[in-house]
């Protein structure tokens, strides 16, 4: 039932007496980072102490600009030669986002990964399947290292190319599956177009899905589909990855791990505290992380606690499904996209106007990511060829930057209403079932 | 140099109305007109046109996207196999074009065919090389 019984199931006094105690010793590492080092709170707390985990809120927050800011050695807190791994955001504008691990980071990510899968009935008797891209993107090696550690035979098959993933599946008899929940559509389809009902001719029994917001109401048709359970993953590369809240077989909130995170929720505009239970932005910080230490991150997802005690034993606190965010970065096919991204990619163009206009919507059982962009008047030669080459040409630089290919539609200028203030550049119109 | 006028335009009901009734306002008259598309939804719509410089101006005024592109436009036969004809003779100047069309002027009598050679300089003088007859500007606008 439990991966590591005495960590899951420790009462809430002593899980608070070992945050402390952790976040003391986060605290002495993160000082060695630049970054930290300059902190005049994390000094005071390094010499008077700490007496309760309220007092967190006396430590200033990190926020993704700081991270950009301090690029690309700033948060980095141990010696570049034990570090064995990074971890960035997608990006060639701007300064990416980067985590670095040591070995000690790797294997706590690991274990939590594989905590996580055993609290959602995964055990060393599966086959597990990643359909996830590997990489810079922390769900392909986050998912191989836990289930290599929770003991499944894996099988690393990356994202894309359905039919391979049915014949792999059908092949090693794959038992579970992580994927984002909008290709799960698209891989039914290819299932019935080959003539298999994937409830019959496989022996899927249970799904892992995230890296994207999706509904109750898309899960149960997912389960449905392919007659399995499906669980809910949530993590960010700031706080590792994967494997930072999942859930248990309850299916009732996502329980985050708080002996390697202090979680806080807060309101974004006072940035206090919310009241228990209410939607506020999840602030997190690391508690068991050597080579990049994170103090009070905000990670711009909104959600709440979940009330109660939950059935499986466990006392980490529960999550709601994230319910949205407090800037304007939206996720499509598990990439996180800033608007900013796209901007500065059309910005750069000089046959580009002004305006464009981001629309999120699900063609075909796909979810895409259409692009007006307005042809400046003074660059139109008439020239049929130099059109095609450029909507070819922004196609490329956009999915370079957030690794998502768009669909660029070249408009008329004047088609796109003139931006007001602080524009809405970005309408999503996706199934939300 | 001939020209003609070419838009930018976004497949949708009303767009060609737009550059029409802007030619209407202008009187200006449309003597021949060449509509593409591609699959991405949007076209270039070519046009010959009694003032090009004008309409050019006005559509641009208009908040459209067009340009001028220089033309050649040469007479042919209203009758079978004349455009293989010219064709021939095109092909003996070596000129490759990718954008063309034809306007009949009177049935049964002579047709225009319109080259676009705005990316081949010396299109005009190959073409006269091999002894095709190009149409003055005067005729190709009507006016």
């Amino acid at each position: 039932m439990y991966w590591e019984k005495e960590l899951e199931i420790l009462d809430r006094a002593n899980l608070e007496k070992l945050q402390i105690e952790r976040l003391m010793t986060t605290l002495r590492v993160a000082s060695n980072a630049s970054h930290y080092g300059k902190s005049p709170e994390i000094k005071r707390f390094l010499s008077s102490g700490m007496s309760s985990i309220e007092q967190i809120r006396d430590l200033p927050f990190t926020t993704k600009e700081d991270l950009r800011g301090d690029f690309p050695w700033g948060f980095l807190a141990a010696d570049k030669r034990d570090v064995v791994r990074l971890h960035s955001s997608s990006g060639t504008t701007g300064n990416p986002t980067v985590v670095y691990h040591n070995r000690h980071d790797l294997d706590s990510w690991a274990n939590l990964m594989a905590r996580s899968l055993y609290a959602a009935g995964v055990r060393d008797t599966d086959v597990f399947q990643n359909i996830c891209g590997y990489g810079l993107f922390t769900g392909g090696l986050g998912f191989q290292y836990g289930v290599e550690k929770l003991g499944c035979l894996s099988i690393p098959a990356g994202a894309g190319n359905s039919p391979r993933q049915i014949k792999l599946m059908r092949d090693f008899g794959t038992t579970v599956i992580h994927a984002i929940p909008s290709y799960l559509g698209r891989l039914y389809d290819v299932f019935v177009e080959e003539g298999l009902d994937p409830r019959k001719d496989t022996k899927l029994h249970t799904f892992v899905i995230g890296a994207e917001p999706h509904t109750e109401e898309h899960r149960r048709r997912i389960e449905e589909m392919f007659g399995v359970k499906a669980y809910n993953s949530f993590g960010l590369s700031e706080m590792n990855g994967p494997g930072v809240a999942f859930e248990c077989t309850e299916q009732n909130g996502l329980h985050i791990w708080e002996d390697a995170f202090i979680v806080e929720i807060i309101d974004p505009k006072t940035l206090q505290p919310v009241a228990d239970g209410e939607i506020g932005e999840l602030v997190m910080t690391t508690l068991d992380r050597q080579a990049m230490p994170v103090i009070r991150y905000r990670t711009r997802d909104l959600t709440r606690f979940l009330d109660g005690e939950c059935q499986c034993g466990r006392t980490h606190r529960r999550l709601d499904r994230i319910s949205g965010r407090s800037d304007d970065m939206f996720i499509i096919k598990g990439c996180n996209v800033f608007p900013m991204q796209i901007e500065g990619v059309l910005m750069k163009l000089p046959e580009v106007g002004d305006d464009y206009r981001i629309t999120l919507d699900t063609i075909e059982d796909q979810d895409q990511m259409i692009i007006e962009v307005e042809v400046k008047k003074e660059s139109f030669r008439g020239d049929i060829t130099l059109l095609d080459r450029l909507q070819r040409h922004i196609t490329h630089l956009i999915r370079d930057e957030v690794l998502v290919s768009p669909h660029i539609k070249l408009v008329e200028p004047g088609s796109i209403p003139k931006a007001e203030g602080k524009a809405v550049r970005v309408f999503d119109l996706r199934n939300k079932v | 140099m001939t020209c003609q006028v070419s838009v930018f335009l976004e497949n949708k009901l009303g767009h060609l109305e737009r550059v029409t009734a802007v030619l209407n306002a202008a009187k200006i008259n449309i003597r021949s007109l060449h509509l593409n598309h591609t699959a991405s939804g949007w076209g270039i719509l070519n046009l010959v046109v009694s003032d090009p410089e004008q309409a050019h101006q006005r559509l641009n005024d208009a908040g459209m996207s067009a340009a001028l592109r220089e033309i050649v436009v040469l007479k042919m036969a209203d009758q079978p196999g004349a455009l293989d004809d010219l064709l021939k003779l095109i092909v003996k100047a070596g000129v490759n074009f990718s954008n063309a069309y034809g306007r009949v002027v009177n049935e049964g009598g002579s047709a225009l065919f319109m080259v676009d050679v705005q990316d081949f300089p010396d299109a005009r003088a190959r073409l006269s090389g091999v002894g095709l007859e190009i149409i003055d500007d005067a005729r190709v606008y009507g006016v």
